[in-house]
């Protein structure tokens, strides 16, 4: 019998994630799956273009990365130039600025849960992809899609009730905000709270039945260590907007802590490699191959040590007896993180709705260049974020650094592929659950690859089987 | 003889002599847009908007420039001058880089106004692309040259309103630049007075001060014909 020749599968483009990509699935010649490797096809080159630019138009420029979190990028943004000239915000454009981040937060949360996973948990994996989406969930359980979509409406009306702007807002600036809240529009968005929160009950109800429900599948499911890093506040609790970067060990040892983001080269590095535009950043001081860490919903709570808010905080506790002492390491614990902390800022969001000073006019500071190098970090959605400006003396950018969180998922992602493939792929017969499978490990990390471009549902899907030469075995559409 | 008369539009108008057919219009309540004509500053009809038909002339001529007369019949908005109007509109935007997104004049832009006014919904024109120097030398203000239309009001403003002549005009063509001084970065000038009237004039974002963000740049392009209203005041 002819040996078989080790072959290639490629499954191109991944459905129901932000932006566009590929996987390649390399086989060996037993037909079982040696290497995955996850492209990204897109070159934005943000980084370069905007060289030359003044340090000031960063926060406009920037957000327009991504329109899922564009509040996230510009308050980076904002703090690059914040310490390019060497101020603090304004208070309440300090509280404006959180109460803007949390909201963009929860949208974003509520569009990956709601919109692009829930139909696989609702409706299964297996079930037809023509209803295995948004609109099919309206039809099965109109309340839940109602529901989801108003919270992602929730989080997108604090911006438009501040700035009036529900995307790529224009109000957040250096030296704090450009517009207050009013009275009007905080009681309005008061009004929301008691709704959102059973929302996100709901949809914490909705995952850990599954979890409970497929307790095999999820236990299993891309489920292999990292290190982890996010940020954390003076006490170690998880904070989305400020705070210092705490670094685990997949053992579940701080590696580093409250290392201040300013310091962010000293521990991460980032190495190019030919098949992909996504760099892949590492913990330096354990180098590129043992050194690989996560960021996001999952990284946050396996380095917090609590939650601010108390409801977020009993559900933090039940997510924490998972590890039992261990950070969670499944990949599809992803989804039930990110419940976690949406509960978390729809909490925070109260709060800061009830400060006494958040409809003050308090609001901008102003100053000027006084320093060549600023860094500013946030916690996006999808984990932390780093912008790093140098400027020459007339405040023109020199250069540009844009540390972005899918890209410190990235290897991370790759693994997460490897592990389900697999797992799931034996030889090169396609079927349709493989193929929901892989793309349902890369949609745990809710990655975010160049843009606002999002499918909902089901989009032309074509898998080619290549074998070692290049040449083409096998082709599926679907 | 203190008045003419002259027809725009199909009305028949009395029109002060020496006025041109741009301040008839407007002393009449006529539209016409403009980008170049600031109030206080000397016309030049560089942006070839404000384009009339004439009677009896078979080119256009600019409103800006061209005085009234008598028995003059004009018109102000055929087709023929909608369809170059936005012809002109869209070859602003081809010529240089503007993306308003982005941009600190978004929202305070004449250029975008103008886009809107005339119905620009896109550009039938292939973008040139430049590679345009942004001068940031200055301590308070930025020329980006991206967002330049060669207007030529900050010259003006400069020249006629502020007597520096910080601002000229460089080459030709393609290659035409305002320039600072002897086209040496703005921050060296050593004619510059600072005092921000062309940023004011400027109608686009080319001239913008720093460390303002988008949304809160608020330009006064009307303190120039005021300033000179009141320059030209008799005192009694």
């Amino acid at each position: 019998m002819d040996k078989v020749e080790p072959k290639k599968i490629l499954i191109s483009p991944v459905t129901r994630i932000e932006g566009h990509a590929k996987i390649t699935l390399q086989l060996d010649d037993k037909g079982e799956v040696s290497d995955a490797r996850f492209h990204v096809n897109e070159f934005r080159g943000f980084e370069t273009f905007c060289q030359g630019r003044l340090y000031t138009e960063m926060p406009t420029i920037t957000p327009r990365i991504c329109g899922i979190c564009p509040v996230s990028h510009t308050i980076a943004s904002v703090k690059a130039c914040e310490m390019i000239q060497g101020i603090r915000p304004a208070h309440t454009g300090h509280l404006l600025r959180k109460l803007m981040h949390l909201g963009q937060n929860i949208s974003s949360h509520a569009l990956s849960f709601f919109h692009l996973s829930s139909p696989d948990f609702l409706l299964g994996y297996d079930a037809d992809p023509a209803v295995r989406n948004i609109i099919g969930l309206a039809q099965q359980f109109p309340d839940i899609a109602r529901r989801g979509i108003r919270l992602r409406q929730f989080g997108q009306e604090i911006s438009e009730r501040i700035t009036g702007k529900k995307i790529h807002a224009m109000g957040i600036v250096p030296g704090g905000m450009s517009f207050p809240l009013t009275e009007e529009n905080r009681k309005a968005l008061l009004a929301w709270i008691p709704e959102v929160l059973e929302t996100a009950r709901i949809g914490i109800g909705i995952i850990r039945r599954f979890q409970e429900e497929h307790q095999e599948m999820v236990g299993s499911f891309a489920n292999f260590p990292t290190h982890y890093l996010g940020t954390v506040g003076p006490e170690g609790e998880l904070d989305l907007y400020e705070g210092n970067l705490r670094f685990m060990h997949a053992d579940g040892t701080i590696l580093q802590d409250q290392v201040p983001p300013e310091q962010y080269l000293q521990w991460i590095g980032e190495r190019s490699v030919s098949w992909s535009y996504l760099t892949y950043p590492y913990y330096k001081p354990l180098g590129f191959e043992e050194g690989r860490y996560r960021v996001g919903p999952l990284a946050r709570l396996n380095v917090a040590s609590r939650m601010k808010t108390p409801k977020a905080q009993e559900e933090f506790l039940r997510f924490k007896a998972i590890g039992d002492g261990q950070p969670v390491h499944g990949t599809f614990y992803y989804h039930y993180a990110r419940l976690i902390e949406t509960l978390g800022s729809i909490e925070q969001i109260e709060q800061l709705l009830h400060h006494p000073d958040i409809t003050s006019t308090d609001i901008q500071l102003h100053g000027r260049w006084n320093y060549p190098e600023g860094i500013g970090h946030s916690e996006a959605p999808r984990g932390t974020l780093f912008h790093h400006y140098v400027t020459n003396d007339s405040g023109q950018l020199q250069k540009v650094n844009l540390l972005i969180a899918t890209g410190q998922n990235n290897p991370a992602m790759n693994r997460a592929v490897l592990e389900v493939a697999k797992q799931y792929v034996k030889g090169d017969a396609l079927q349709e659950e493989m193929l929901n499978r892989v793309e349902s490990a890369i949609r745990c990390y809710d990655p975010c690859l160049s843009c606002s471009t999002h499918a909902l549902g089901q989009m032309p899907m074509v898998v080619e089987v290549y074998d070692a030469e290049g040449r083409l075995l096998n082709s599926r559409t679907r | 003889m203190d008045t003419l008369k002259m027809q725009i539009d199909g009305q028949w108008l009395d029109v002060t002599p020496g006025m041109t057919i741009l301040d008839a219009c407007r002393t009449h309540g006529i539209h016409i847009p403009t980008l170049c004509h600031l109030d206080g500053l000397s016309d030049v009809g560089a942006c070839r908007l404000c384009l009339v038909e004439i009677d009896g002339n078979h080119k256009l001529q600019p409103a800006c420039t061209t005085k009234v007369a008598d028995q003059l019949v004009v018109h102000t908005d055929t087709e023929k001058l909608r369809n170059y109007r936005r012809i002109t509109t869209e070859l602003f935007f081809a010529e240089r880089n503007h993306v308003c997104a982005v941009c600190i004049a978004n929202g305070h832009c004449e250029l975008q106004q103008l886009g809107y006014s005339v119905g620009m919904d896109h550009v039938r024109y292939p973008y040139l692309f430049p590679e345009c120097n942004v001068d940031a030398s200055h301590e308070k203000f930025v020329m980006d040259h991206n967002r330049c239309i060669m207007c030529t009001r900050c010259v003006r403003a400069c020249a006629e309103v502020e007597g520096a002549f910080n601002w000229d005009v460089m080459n030709r063509g393609f290659n035409v630049r305002i320039i600072s001084d002897f086209n040496t970065p703005w921050g060296e000038s050593t004619t510059c007075t600072s005092c921000g009237k062309c940023m004011h004039a400027c109608p686009t974002g080319a001239i913008w001060p720093k460390e303002y963000a988008q949304g809160q740049l608020k330009k006064n392009p009307g303190m120039i014909g005021e300033l000179m209203e009141k320059r030209n005041m008799k005192l009694t």
